[in-house]
């Protein structure tokens, strides 16, 4: 009877509705915790990026560039959105990114959703960022993620729909706010190819086998008409955007949004394996050779994966960026946010037992907490 | 007159990189008896502190007077930090804006601009003019709260596993009502510096000496080991070579591929 009762409440929990007013509630709640704290004690609980995008914001409204602000490293995009934070109220941010956070949680589902699965079960799967400590936390401490969180799953959910101009938008978007989603250009190239033509694929295998024909054959199918359209849109839309602010704020705007992260070598420690041998030899001239080094497997092991994984799009967009962030040269906690999102939309089709899941998940939490210590 | 005139040329003299101008002591005849009867000028005593642990501290300085201070005076301290560390700004100016009940008001004015990210070997040194406020806990005691981070530091060529940064004693600067100080005396240092953290106006301050307590305080700031360079490179690519090479086994054993 106990038993009954227990499932029956979780299962009501689940619940679409409730689920994601409770999550919303759990986020705006800390927000507004957030603020208490601040105030009161010693150790602040908003982020020092919001404080970053803030200052920068302000400087918009002054009328000069957001990167007069030291360490401000994003799109000014993200600066004018946060304009509301000086003439509203501060809060205007971190409600913005709370809300992208359970619209995001709200895409994951409709992804699931579009692909057959029942609305309880695909709640189950959301909850896994809904309820998740780390999204809520970042999201109600200021950091901008969830926006790139939305931006990334909504290309995800428009691909799935066949809505490719949505999706090119969205893309470009993604793109042009952080660099990361660039290596998802490939897959998406892939599983925008005309599908074989069984017949013609026969004919074709008897006629040759040679490699350079079928390399050939390959190009063709991958030069279509969606391809072309999701091509220029997404391309579109991102050099629109870099050229506007190109013109409104020049050099700065390149080197400080995208070459920094390009050639970023933080030798302050990070979760990085290539952390301490860059702190190292930051100042010897093999320091460009192993840059390369560090760079090659990540070139290498995601070209790959496009080509294995591309029919589903989003296990291999989730495999890219666990790729990248791990293989990475720098690495900051708010990067694991980036294939978290992508794992409720990956854990349907896996077939690992729990026995094997929670091992790494056990393995993946000692990873975390081991490097503050040896640091 | 003379006096007047004295300051109108002081005026028109350019301030060095840290806001102050040293004053050149002008000697007053007669006046013998004023300069030696200030004795509260020469009860100072400054203790220093530096708490917190690890790479975010404050140095808090305590500034205290054996003999009763004027009302309305007011206390500077010029500090000269080394490159090893650096003040955030940005962190100051929230911390005056949200004016902190949990840190006296923390007034400073720096000299010239802080790099936040770079590290010690591509930094210099710097200024900061740290505005005391009154201590409640004794009379004629002043105290500032200064946030300090310290940059990281070039790994140790010989194995030491943390590298020290002094912070020297700053200089002392006294102002008040222009009849109690004693600017004229040949004995005093008399100093132009900004009358407020705000940097609205100058005001003539005069430099005195003081008691130090304990030597002057450092940090001690952990720093990796150079020597072993050629292990943890060989140790680092040699992980992710292997971690490579078993993800693109796995990734081509159960892949899908279609050319």
């Amino acid at each position: 009877m106990a038993a009954y009762l227990t499932t029956d409440w979780t299962s009501a929990f689940l619940k679409k509705r409730i689920l994601f007013s409770t999550a919303f509630l759990i986020r705006i709640v800390l927000v507004f915790y957030g603020v208490y704290q601040d105030k009161t004690m010693l150790v602040k609980y908003t982020d020092i990026d919001y404080h970053v995008f803030t200052d920068a914001s302000r400087f918009i409204t002054q009328g000069s560039s957001p990167y007069k602000r030291a360490t401000y490293r994003y799109t000014p995009l993200l600066a004018w959105i946060l304009i509301p934070n000086i003439y509203l109220t501060a809060l205007f941010g971190k409600l913005l990114f709370v809300i992208c956070d359970v619209i995001s949680a709200y895409l994951m589902y409709s992804i699931l959703h579009f692909r057959g699965m029942g609305s309880d079960k695909a709640c189950r799967y959301c909850a896994l960022w809904l309820l998740n400590p780390l999204p809520i936390a970042v999201s109600s401490r200021g950091n901008a993620e969830s926006v790139l969180v939305v931006l990334v799953v909504a290309t995800l959910y428009y691909m799935e729909n066949r809505s490719l101009v949505k999706a090119a938008v969205c893309y470009g978007l993604s793109v042009h706010m952080k660099i990361y989603p660039v290596t998802y250009a490939l897959p998406i190239a892939l599983s925008l190819q005309t599908l074989k033509d069984p017949e013609t694929e026969a004919l074709g295998n008897k006629a040759s086998s040679l490699l350079s024909k079928r390399i050939q054959k390959f190009f063709s199918r991958l030069l279509n008409r969606d391809l072309l359209v999701f091509a220029v849109i997404a391309g579109g839309t991102f050099f629109a955007l870099s050229l506007i602010f190109y013109s409104m704020y020049g050099w700065e705007f390149l080197e400080h949004t995208y070459l920094y992260h390009l050639t970023r070598r933080d030798i302050r420690h990070n979760f990085s394996a290539y952390f301490y041998m860059l702190y190292l030899t930051a100042e010897s001239e093999w320091s460009l050779a192993l840059g390369l080094a560090a760079f090659l497997p990540q070139l290498l092991l995601l070209l790959l994966t496009s080509f294995a994984y591309y029919k589903d799009l989003a296990f291999c967009c989730f495999l890219h960026t666990a790729i990248f962030v791990s293989f990475n040269k720098v690495c900051t906690s708010q990067y694991f946010l980036w294939y978290l999102c992508l794992l409720p939309l990956v854990l349907p089709s896996l077939t690992l037992s729990l026995k094997q899941g929670l091992g790494l998940l056990f393995l993946w939490f000692a990873g975390q907490v081991s490097v503050p210590q040896c640091s | 007159m003379a006096m007047a005139l004295f300051y109108l040329i002081l005026l028109f003299k350019s301030t060095p990189s840290d806001f102050t101008t040293d004053v050149h002591k002008h000697t007053h005849k007669g006046d013998k008896g004023y300069c030696s009867e200030n004795d509260w000028l020469e009860s100072f005593t400054v203790i220093r502190r530096l708490i917190n642990n690890g790479f975010h501290r404050e140095l808090v300085s305590h500034v205290q007077c054996a003999a009763a201070v004027p009302e309305g005076s007011q206390v500077l301290l010029l500090e000269k930090l080394p490159q090893g560390v650096y003040v955030d700004p940005y962190q100051l100016t929230s911390a005056q804006e949200h004016s902190d009940t949990q840190c006296l008001c923390v007034q400073v004015l720096l000299a010239s601009e802080i790099d936040l990210e770079a590290p010690a070997y591509l930094s210099s040194g710097f200024s900061a003019l740290v505005y005391a406020s009154l201590d409640p806990q004794c009379s004629g005691c002043f105290t500032t709260t200064l946030p300090v981070h310290a940059r990281y530091h070039r790994p140790a060529g010989s194995g030491e596993a943390e590298q020290r940064v002094s912070i020297e004693s700053p200089r002392l600067l006294v102002r008040a009502e222009e009849s109690t100080l004693p600017l004229a005396c040949p004995q005093n240092k008399v100093t132009e510096a900004p009358c407020t953290a705000q940097n609205h106006s100058l005001c003539v301050w005069l430099e005195i000496h003081y008691q130090q307590e304990l030597e002057a305080v450092s940090l001690q700031i952990p720093v990796g080991d150079q020597r072993q360079v050629l292990a943890v490179c060989t140790g680092t690519l040699s992980v992710t070579l292997l971690c490579c090479c078993m993800i693109l086994g796995a990734v081509w054993k159960h892949g899908h591929f279609q050319l």
